[in-house]
């Protein structure tokens, strides 16, 4: 009678233990993985990130102005033209990545570096910069200005 | 290629010019008859005729702007100013180039044009067809490396790996149809169309005056001319590859400011490569540091900006350049340092709370087993 109740109660243990030791390696495995990511992280490239919200309101952006703000960890600037249109371009010279500024006496865009002229379009126009400034889209959306990389 | 076969891709042709524009003759008879010397024939023009043959209509403003209202129309009054031009006018110089030696006869074609012989791209080669020829040249005792030392330079690579076609080749430093040397005193002036800043500097400096007196050509002095490299920290100083050192010791005056200048470089180029660094490794070890790795931006402008003050020549505006980059580049150092600490005190707590979770589980490990030993209260009694 003794050996017929322990039966039942040695394959249920037996299925404890089992359950037990799955958990156990499940813990250890779902531990140990983060965390060798956390201590030996992967070596990741530059900021990726392609849309910015500014903080910087519409109406703060006067005609004929220039700001620059942070694009990832990048600079870039934020142009509204006399015209009022409004306009960013990456802030890095394309001549020796120097952070360029907006001249309102020139109604361009100048790195102090070398002396690189810019239009309003962004096109190297006089100085040493090889090539134009990379272009990003600007939308208002509200009281928001946000810029990407791409439309 | 028959002249007439080549023609097609012509400019002239395109605007509806035909041969008798440049040949001369009747346009309206068929045969022998439309060349007749009575009717204008000129045949092919003789070299010194060819400048007056282009001139016809490129000299006339009214004319040209029937067809190019921008374009030039000084173009022959330019060659004569020329090396060139006072060659085939003087001395009749059989070998010098006119129009026709850059602009192939036939196949003439407008500088935007990637087949034209005077694109940007090919204007070195263009020139390089007599210039680079030593046999060619042998009678000018002028060097023939001009091509081949250009295609090392820095101005070559620009427009030919970075596409810049704005980029400096031949004509821009010597003019086009005016080509002569740039004159010693005026080298300044010509690298100044575009390093405006560094030029303006370098004209206020001391060694403007005393590079002209010395016959020295300017930038070219220390940057070469056709074969001009990259500019580094290497060539300031008194170091072996330093362009300083060609003139000045550790004793002189000049000597010393250079060294100076040279120590400020390096200082702020070293701090700046270790804000950097340490920024990186923050970044990648997952730390938000990306508003310092902006502000750093900061110290190497500065950085760019005391390389071009090295050109004035004098310690103060190196240094005042250099020292607003230190203060950038020694906050950014200290905010990846706190980010690094950040870091440590983070995995520290993570292994206390690993240790003690591991723990927990091995005591329950341990109590389970504890509890699975002893003996189960339904068992029967001994007796």
């Amino acid at each position: 009678m003794a050996e017929h109740v322990l039966e039942p109660d040695s394959s249920r243990r037996g299925f404890v233990n089992w359950f037990l030791g799955l958990s156990g390696v499940a813990f250890f495995l779902s531990t140990v993985y983060p965390l060798s990511r956390y201590l030996v992280p992967p070596r990741v490239a530059e900021s990726t990130a392609g849309t910015v919200t500014l903080p910087i309101k519409p109406d703060d952006v006067k005609a004929n102005s220039g700001e620059i703000f942070k694009f990832g960890s990048r600079p870039a600037i934020l142009v509204r033209t006399p015209a009022g249109d409004l306009r960013a371009f990456s802030a890095i010279c394309t001549h020796l990545n120097c952070t360029v500024q907006y001249r309102t006496d020139l109604t361009q865009i100048w790195c102090a570096c070398h002396n690189g002229h810019y239009d309003l379009n962004g096109k190297n126009v006089e100085g040493p910069p090889p090539r134009p400034l990379d272009a990003y889209v600007v939308n208002v959306r509200g009281n928001q200005i946000v810029v990407s990389k791409s439309a | 290629m028959a002249p007439a076969k080549a023609f097609d891709g012509d400019i002239h042709k395109a605007k509806g010019f035909g041969c008798v524009a440049c040949h001369g003759g009747d346009a309206n008879a068929a045969g022998m008859e439309a060349m007749d010397r009575a009717k204008g024939f000129i045949g092919v023009p003789k070299r010194q005729q060819i400048p007056q043959v282009c001139g016809r209509c490129h000299a006339d403003a009214a004319f040209m702007k029937r067809y190019n209202p921008s374009l030039r129309v000084d173009q022959v009054a330019e060659y004569e100013s020329s090396v060139h031009g006072s060659r085939l006018r003087q001395l009749g110089d059989p070998k010098v180039a006119t129009c026709a030696s850059c602009h192939p006869a036939h196949n003439i074609r407008p500088p935007s044009d990637p087949k034209s012989s005077v694109y940007p791209l090919h204007v070195a080669d263009t020139c390089g067809r007599c210039h680079g020829d030593a046999k060619y040249m042998a009678g000018y005792k002028i060097p023939t490396d001009q091509v081949a030392k250009y295609k090392t330079s820095v101005h070559w690579k620009a427009m030919t790996d970075k596409g810049d076609l704005s980029a400096p080749t031949c004509n821009d430093c010597h003019g086009n149809h005016g080509a002569v040397p740039p004159g010693v005193s005026f080298v300044g002036n010509v690298c100044g169309q575009c390093h405006s800043l560094t030029a303006d500097l370098f004209k206020k400096s001391v060694h403007a005056k005393v590079f002209a007196e010395m016959g020295n050509p300017g930038c070219a002095t220390c940057h070469e001319n056709h074969g001009i490299q990259p500019p580094g920290d290497f060539m300031l100083g008194l170091g072996d590859k330093a362009v300083c050192s060609t003139c000045h010791g550790a004793d002189d005056k000049g000597g010393k400011t250079a060294t100076e200048m040279r120590a400020l470089i390096d200082s702020l180029s070293g701090e700046t490569q270790k804000a950097n660094a340490i920024l990186l490794q923050a970044n990648h070890a997952g730390m938000e540091v990306s508003q310092a790795q902006f502000d750093l931006n900061g110290a190497k402008d500065a950085l760019v900006k005391a390389r071009t003050a090295v050109h004035s020549y004098t310690v103060a505006p190196v240094k005042q350049e250099v020292e607003v980059g230190l203060a950038i580049s020694s906050k950014a150092y200290a905010r990846g340092i706190r980010a690094m600490q950040d870091l440590r005190f983070r995995r520290v707590w993570l292994t206390i709370f690993l240790v003690v979770v591991l723990a927990l589980a091995a005591g329950l490990v341990m109590k389970i087993r504890q509890v699975d030993r002893r003996p189960t209260s339904g068992s029967p009694p001994k007796h």
